[in-house]
């Protein structure tokens, strides 16, 4: 992807706070490049998603290629390239969560949002229409004992049920 | 009943344990105090050498010696800390850093002390948001009172230390990858050598450790080598001649999950066997242990015959699986083992970078026959080939006779041994995550054999009784190779 082919319509800037952050950030590390994944961390918290804008701006700031940073963004699977709901709900599926039933609760988050799950390349799968979920499931998120597990955003929650997960989504605000 | 022994975590439920203020109340940062008042650099490495202590990542390389293989005239050196916790089972960072990120603060103090370095990365997985708010926190309360910045305590030491987020890549938590990462690309793995110790991070030396490994510093310091000696079995190894001391030393933080009644992280002297522990985690939920997975998910699996084996580096290392991350998996007798195996596979064949090719396609490959397997499609057409077992000289190997066995299982076999061999223990691959995969693919089929070959002739999954299940220790290849150490022999 040379810089040509990309189409912009509006480009992509941090914001005051989050610039402030990148210049704290960079001076951490003796090579720009190396700042990349926490200024890539940054953008999505303000864009929601990495667009082909944010691509170029974050190459801009690094002195590095779009290319290169295309490349690291399709390799993180925490980085989207889609846009995504308000709310991200990660649930974990893998074998300790597994043996503690997180396919009921997936199935009930299935039914609730009436969505099916994202995958990688279509994250538009798992977004529900007005916007406000997007459902995924993802590899063991490091809570084994408390299975099984979910993350909304950036918040962790532990030992769910069914009648928990309702609970859940009824307090998050619109 | 086993005692649980809690150092590491002795005071992980103390309130606000994660303050400068309380931290320092309960000894903190007095290790660190202590080490450069009384002790040269090279001293501590020295200590930490005698100590035994083996990293709790994974690999369970011996620390001192990671340590003696960094050049000290090559500047700057650096620190990475792996608290990129992904193993499959494994949950005993994120509690660390979320309820007590100043003791390793310390231990990175004391490590960067020994080792003359000035730059830490903490690397922390991108789903611990918390853990990465409560480290950066006491990282910034460490700078306010002096213990960070330049000339820390007035010793004239500049150490710095930055938290670093991942962006949810398993592969990350290998060592190269991490540095990869760190370094700002994709994470795929480096050929070794040259070792991080020589060329890590910026083309630098670079220590890499865990972040347990870094927590168990301040111990060896404060309460002395003989102290921590004392916690775990030292074996003599008599497979040498005369026998190598090998060292288990310490306590380990073994993360307990699946079917047990209160699963959680439990600290513990290293060496208990697997019963032990299923009895301090509240017991088995359900009437039989049908296996036990040791080491996070990349661990060989244990029949219901192998929980007598200790869980210690050595053991089961030479019970032919791993401690690894002390992740500990516990399967009743309701689980189907090839489900199991066909949830991890898909979580490898979705974790592997692709930067190999026997990995990249190899993965998914295992993941399509066990998934096939599991939808009862698996090939029923049977070939021949020779069979092994003991032979007549009592160990294991070629028996001369020929076994009929389902092709699907031969083809599992052998598109796993070719990622990474199990038997030789060499892969085709430049990390690690190759025998990672095939490990549980080869010891799951093989150990479990009745179950797969039951779920390909009935068209469906079928759960057999745990003894029907396993292969009996007389076939099992890990059983009759496995060899137990002789405890203290003279050394």
């Amino acid at each position: 992807m040379s810089d040509e082919i990309i189409q912009i319509e509006t480009p992509f800037q941090f914001n005051e706070e989050n610039k402030r952050e990148f210049d704290e950030l960079i001076g951490r590390y003796p090579v720009k490049e190396a700042a990349m994944l926490p200024t890539l961390h940054l953008a999505q918290r303000q864009e929601g998603y990495i667009t082909p804008a944010v691509m170029k701006y974050v190459a801009e700031l690094l002195e590095l290629s779009v290319m290169k940073v295309k490349d690291v963004v399709t390799f993180y699977p925490m980085f989207f390239e889609e846009p995504v709901g308000k709310y991200v709900i990660r649930v974990c599926h893998t074998l300790p969560c597994a043996l503690r039933d997180c396919k009921v609760v997936l199935d009930h988050l299935k039914e609730k949002l009436s969505t099916d799950v994202a995958s990688e390349t279509n994250l538009a799968k798992g977004t529900t229409d007005d916007g406000k979920f997007t459902l995924m499931k993802v590899e063991c998120l490091a809570s084994c004992d408390v299975a099984p597990v979910i993350m909304v955003n950036d918040n962790l929650y532990k030992n769910l049920t069914p009648e928990k997960v309702d609970e859940i989504l009824a307090e998050l605000p619109n | 009943m086993v005692q649980e022994r809690r150092i590491l975590y002795e005071h992980l439920d103390v309130p606000n344990i994660n303050t400068f203020d309380v931290f320092r109340q309960y000894e903190g940062y007095t290790r660190f105090e202590k080490a450069i008042a009384e002790y040269q650099p090279e001293e501590i490495a020295d200590m930490v050498k005698e100590s035994g202590l083996k990293g709790r990542g994974g690999a369970g390389f011996s620390t001192g010696e990671k340590w003696s293989f960094v050049p000290r005239d090559i500047e700057p050196r650096y620190l990475c800390c792996n608290a990129d916790e992904s193993e499959p089972g494994t949950f005993s960072n994120r509690y660390v850093l979320e309820k007590n990120p100043h003791l390793l603060i310390e231990g990175i103090l004391i490590c960067c002390y020994a080792m003359g370095i000035e730059t830490t990365y903490v690397y922390i997985r991108g789903e611990f948001t918390l853990g990465k708010k409560m480290l950066d926190a006491a990282i910034k309360e460490a700078y306010e009172q002096g213990y960070l910045g330049e000339n820390v305590r007035d010793t004239g030491l500049n150490i710095n230390i930055y938290s670093h987020p991942g962006a949810g890549a398993y592969i990350c938590g290998e060592e190269t990858g991490l540095i990869e990462s760190l370094e700002g690309k994709r994470g795929q793995p480096r050929n070794k050598p040259p070792f991080p110790a020589v060329q890590g991070v910026f083309m630098k030396p670079t220590v890499v450790q865990n972040v347990e490994t870094l927590c168990n510093l301040p111990f060896i310091v404060g309460n002395g080598v003989e102290w921590y000696t004392q916690m775990g079995p030292t074996y003599g190894d008599t497979r040498f001649d005369p026998p190598k001391a090998d060292p288990n030393t310490g306590t380990k933080l073994y993360c307990i999950s699946g079917d047990v009644n209160e699963p959680g992280v439990y600290e513990l002297e290293l060496g208990l066997t697997s019963t032990e522990l299923i009895e301090v985690a509240g017991g088995l939920r359900g009437e039989e242990v049908k296996a036990v997975i040791p080491g996070g998910s990349s661990a060989p699996i244990l029949t219901h015959y192998e929980l007598d084996t200790r869980l210690d580096f050595t053991s089961l290392t030479l019970a032919k699986s791993m401690l690894g991350s002390g992740g500990i998996i516990v399967m009743n007798e309701t689980r189907n083992i090839v489900d199991c195996l066909l949830n991890i596979m898909k979580f490898y064949a979705h974790e592997s970078c692709g930067q190999c090719t026997p990995c990249r396609w190899g993965t998914p490959w295992v993941r399509d026959i066990v998934q096939r397997i599991a939808d009862g499609e698996g090939r029923q057409t049977t070939i021949t080939r020779p069979k092994f077992g003991v032979t007549e000289s009592g160990r294991w190997g070629d028996t001369g006779e020929t076994e009929e066995i389902y092709e699907d299982l031969d083809l599992l076999e052998n598109v796993a041994n070719n990622i990474a061999n199990v038997d030789t223990m060499t892969w085709n691959t430049i990390c690690v995550f190759g025998i990672a995969v095939s490990w549980p693919a080869v010891s799951y089929m093989r150990k479990f054999k009745p179950e797969f070959e039951a779920a390909i002739r009935e068209g469906k999954l079928v759960t057999l009784p745990v003894a029907e299940a396993t292969v009996p220790p007389e076939e099992n290849y890990a059983y009759q190779q496995r060899f137990i150490p002789k405890e203290f022999a003279d050394l």
